[in-house]
């Protein structure tokens, strides 16, 4: 293509992005009601406007309200309500009241425009670097949130992307000007939100692993670290400069920030929300659950952390300092006590970058896939005429007990059908409803949740959205979705751990016993998983179980009541009571993959290994594990699809929301005994038609993996 | 590669039994109340051992382990659904597993796809149309409609293992035999099926096995005593502990232990074998 037409095709794409961006920013300021702590940054912003037209200069020395936030942001928004009458200063509240029921309506709508903007440029920085990033970032729900409302992320997120970008351009053809610029910005994002100057260690990380070959020689390293050092002096002299209420005292002042930043991780809020290590990913994989005002045109973040999974690996390939940037920033959310959703916008400008590039990774095979079709393969007739004795039995055999529900299964879903129209449904009513509605002659109804009608009714795809939304972003920011797949990783990584550890145990020459330990590891496998569940609900039940028990014999200081009070009454470590259980299941089925992985490695390419001096590690890493690899990855798919459709062990311990089986097979329980959702069909079917199509990635994955199952390419 | 030396064996042990105490420790919960006789509800001490060992239990839950249904009833039940589901799946479905293995035809990668996709379902997924499909054909509450509940989500997985035993027989055979004037039926009859028997009965076994340890679809669609399973019957001790009923716990633990015998034996006689087949290949 020309060049130049090229250029003029990627200036309009930013333009569109960014025009997409504003739009959505701007519609999202005007409707979304008032939040926690927007009247605070606007108090503050009151303050510093005060200041700037009193002329009272030296104010700025002793003002910096909420001083667990650098004064950057707020001062910002003073100049937005500079052109603006002054109003009274809003009240002085503390840090764990409700947000303010109302706020000055032209100051809050200046400062929330202002928010926008910084949003806006943001998204405007990332479409220069990738169109379809930015196109992910101007669509990002939470994104749009909390650079539509009076917080300081918007100024602090275009801050730590504008430091990125300037380091990649003094990356890409060093010179100390890009250099300097990206400290600067460094050491003004720091100042804006002290999170958002995480970014400054990615760039550190990425800089030093970049280089390692300077690294190693003696006289460069000295160069190197020189200049490394004058970056992050740099930065930290321009965030002291630009903070004038470190002035008059920084020792002190200092002091002031960090006691006010360690009371926002422990003030009572924090833990009566109770969020779980993880909450912060969770928040990444849905879109904001409380849409007031339908403020957000698209609510497509699940479907963003999923693209941005997939995109990682092409985006780090292209520019590496940004996939170090979404990890080192998922950790510091992992790691950071207190787990308000603001914080994740320290990595949706990375994320958004990844799911850009995630499209990209997916549209290639369906391009492929589209041109393959076209040459489609030529079948000898003969072939087919005596398949066609054997297919026509099997066919109609696995069409009527398993294809033909399936389909109903569709049909279902595009009803109401639920346990208060049985009786309608039975006599002829979900024909009507289904038929009828297909061929065109019954319009559709909206879908009400809880609401139960006694007639069969057509209500089309109307149902799937709400249903998809409350599996993704459900109430208290627990998502099924998120947790179904986390628990998929955790559970099968364990697995693989330790069924791989005990095959490389019994793999070594001349253990003794080793059969009789194989033997009794395979024992979890062959006990069916609804008494292994009840075996570990005998030792986790509270108060009534093993541990419980032995906790109360033994006192409250006794090693068993600190276990059943972590496990029992904490926040996170109750995942434990489920991940034991998992990983005595299914560790059997991985050591059996492994050591019969392990059994086909020739001795020679060991010995050969062992000649050459390889350590055990450099033999495992360069040897083993590629041998054993054709064999595990297929087991941990497997293993995998197993575990997100995990049922029998959450429903033995009356988890109902954990996965997508148990919250079909509980909202569909007419005769339920727990919970008030029972004897919803219609919803269960599409719960059900979810997780079909979710398993359709998981078969395809399968298929391209597996060698030992040959899978759909097996000609 | 040497042999280890006496302290790697030593470490190797120790690291082995310590697995092989997670292993056996919930194990050994269960079994503790299983034999213990003093229990009378549930345990309200914590204890390594029974305090009064008995066999009371296990003589309770073999005579009438669900309200007054004999155990015999309900094992004959779990053992006629069982075999009924892989019985209905294995010959429903060994024709278009012969067909998937030996003939190229169009819309069989599709076929395929849909193959593996419908075996790696769970058996939730089947409950909501089954549900009401049976229920229109009001047959919702037989022994029957568990028979087609749980064939209907074992086919497609013994499906996919035909296959693959199919397509382990040598082509070579199946052409000398064609040759020799056997038609496709004689063949596959004479040659292939007698070779691939022997992984056509594990993948029944599988079948089977999926029906005998289920009982959430059971309590869903079964609502007389006469027709419940071992299984379900677990289950209903189970949420009777959960409702604070005052069956003695050690009721749970010997229906637990009789049920799991049989498995863990033929598991411990096929392992090899049902490990390939439950990675949907035929690695060997």
């Amino acid at each position: 293509m020309n060049p130049r037409l090229n250029l003029l095709l990627r200036l309009l794409l930013v333009a569109a992005v960014t025009l997409l961006a504003w739009s959505l920013r701007a519609r999202a300021a005007s409707l979304l009601s008032i939040d926690y702590d927007e009247d605070d940054y606007l108090r503050a912003g009151q303050q510093f406007a005060h200041l700037i037209k009193t002329s009272d200069w030296r104010g700025f020395l002793d003002t910096n309200y909420r001083p667990e936030h650098p004064p950057l942001a707020k001062i910002a928004y003073a100049i937005a309500l500079l052109p603006l009458p002054e109003q009274p200063l809003i009240a002085d509240v503390p840090i764990t009241a409700q947000p303010a029921s109302s706020l000055p309506e032209d100051q809050l709508h200046a400062a929330r425009t202002e928010a926008a903007l910084f949003g806006t440029l943001t998204a405007f920085l990332l479409a220069l670097v990738n169109p379809l990033g930015g196109f992910m970032l101007a669509i990002h729900s939470f994104t749009i949130k909390y650079t539509s409302q009076v917080m300081l992320d918007g100024l602090a997120s275009l801050l730590s992307l504008g430091t990125v970008l300037a380091y990649i351009q003094y990356k890409r053809k060093p010179s100390n000007g890009w250099m300097v610029a990206s400290a600067i910005l460094l050491g003004l994002a720091a100042d804006t939100k002290f999170l958002h100057g995480t970014v400054g260690f990615a760039i550190l990380l990425d800089w030093l692993y970049t280089q390692r070959s300077a690294l190693a020689d003696p006289k460069q390293r000295i160069r190197l670290l020189g200049k490394v050092l004058t970056w992050g002096l740099l930065s930290i002299a321009v965030f002291f400069a630009a903070n004038p209420y470190l002035w008059p005292n920084p020792i002190a002042r200092l002091q002031e920030t960090l006691d006010a930043v360690r009371y926002t991780t422990t003030n009572p809020n924090v833990d009566s929300a109770g969020y779980p290590v993880w909450q912060q990913l969770a928040w990444l994989s849905m879109s904001v659950p409380w849409d007031q005002n339908h403020a957000f045109l698209f609510l497509a973040d699940t479907l963003i952390a999923f693209l941005a999974v997939v995109g990682f690996s092409r985006m780090s390939k292209k520019e590496s300092v940004f996939g170090v940037w979404l990890l080192l920033e998922l950790v510091v959310l992992l790691v950071w006590r207190t787990k308000w959703p603001q914080y994740i916008l320290i990595v949706t400008a990375p994320l958004a970058l990844s799911a850009g590039e995630g499209l990209l990774t997916l549209w290639q095979p369906v391009v492929d896939g589209w041109r393959a079709r076209k040459s489609a393969k030529v079948y000898a007739k003969t072939d087919t005429r005596r398949a066609l004795p054997w297919l026509v039995p099997g066919l109609i055999a696995f069409a009527l007990l398993t294809l033909i529900p399936l389909l109903f299964q569709i049909g279902i879903s595009l009803t109401d059908f639920n346990a208060t129209s049985i009786r309608d449904g039975f006599h002829g009513g979900l024909w009507r409803a289904i038929s009828g509605g297909l061929t065109g002659q019954l319009p559709a109804q909206p879908f009400e949740v809880g609401v139960r009608a006694n007639q069969v009714n057509f209500i089309g795809w109307n149902a799937y959205a709400p249903v998809f939304r409350y599996i993704t972003s459900g109430p208290n920011g627990w998502s099924i979705l998120f947790f179904n797949a986390m628990w998929m990783v955790l559970s099968v990584l364990l697995q693989c751990g330790l069924g791989l550890g005990v095959a490389l145990l019994l793999w070594q020459r001349g253990v003794r016993l080793s059969k009789f330990w194989q033997a009794l590891f395979i024992l979890p496998w062959a006990i069916p998983e609804l008494i292994g569940a009840q075996m570990w609900l005998n030792i986790f039940m509270t108060d009534w179980g093993w541990l419980a028990l032995a906790a109360q014999k033994y006192g409250p200081t006794s090693f068993f009541a600190v276990v059943d009070q972590a496990v029992n009454h904490g926040t996170s470590l109750w995942l434990i009571v489920f991940l034991i259980p998992a990983l005595w299941y299914g560790f059997p089925f991985m050591m059996l993959a492994a050591s019969t992985g392990l059994k086909t490695i020739p001795q020679d390419v060991l010995d050969a290994a062992a000649i050459d001096g390889a350590t055990p590690w450099q033999t495992f890493r360069s040897v083993i594990w590629p041998l054993l690899q054709p064999l595990l990855v297929p087991a941990l798919i497997v293993r995998g699809i197993f575990a997100f459709n995990q049922f029998y062990l959450f429903q033995t311990f009356y988890f109902q929301d954990a996965t997508l089986a148990t919250l079909s097979y509980n909202v569909f329980n007419p005769n339920s005994g727990f919970g008030p959702n029972g004897g919803q069909f219609a919803v269960s079917a599409v719960i059900n038609i979810i997780a079909v199509i979710i398993l359709m990635v998981f078969v395809s994955l399968f298929n391209r993996w597996s060698k030992a199952g040959e899978g759909v390419t097996y000609a | 590669m040497r042999r280890i030396s006496w302290l790697r064996q030593l470490a190797t042990q120790l690291a082995l039994a310590l697995i092989g105490f997670f292993v056996l420790l919930p194990v050994w919960g269960i079994a503790r109340l299983a034999f213990d006789g003093s229990l009378k509800g549930r345990p309200t001490e914590f204890r390594l051992t029974p305090k009064l060992w008995s066999f009371d239990a296990f003589l309770k839950v073999l005579d009438q382990p669900y309200q007054s249904v004999h155990f015999t009833v309900l094992l004959k039940n779990s053992l006629l659904i069982s075999l009924g589901a892989a019985l209905i799946a294995i010959l429903l479905g060994v024709s278009l597993a012969y067909a998937f293995a030996r003939f190229r035809f169009p819309g069989r990668q599709t076929g395929l796809f849909a193959l593996l996709l419908t075996a790696v379902l769970p058996p939730v997924a089947f409950m909501t149309p089954l549900y009401i499909i049976l229920g229109l054909m009001q047959i919702r509450t037989s022994l029957l409609a568990l028979v087609i509940t749980y064939a209907a989500f074992a086919m497609p997985f013994c499906i996919w293992n035909m296959r693959a035993a199919f397509q382990a027989v040598p082509k070579e055979m199946e052409e000398a035999a064609f040759l020799d004037g056997a038609g496709d039926l004689t063949t596959f009859l004479r040659i292939t099926l007698p070779l691939a028997l022997p992984s056509i009965a594990v993948a029944g076994l599988i079948a089977f096995l999926m029906a005998y340890s289920e009982f959430t679809l059971g309590w869903l669609f079964v609502d007389k005593a006469d027709n419940v399973t071992l299984a379900m019957s677990i289950y209903a001790i189970v949420q009777t502990q959960y409702s604070g009923g005052a069956q003695p716990w050690s009721y749970l633990g010997s229906l637990a232990i009789i049920m799991s015998i049989p498995v863990v034996i033929i598991f411990l006689i096929f392992q090899r074998t049902l490990l390939e087949r439950m990675m949907f290949g035929d690695a060997s």
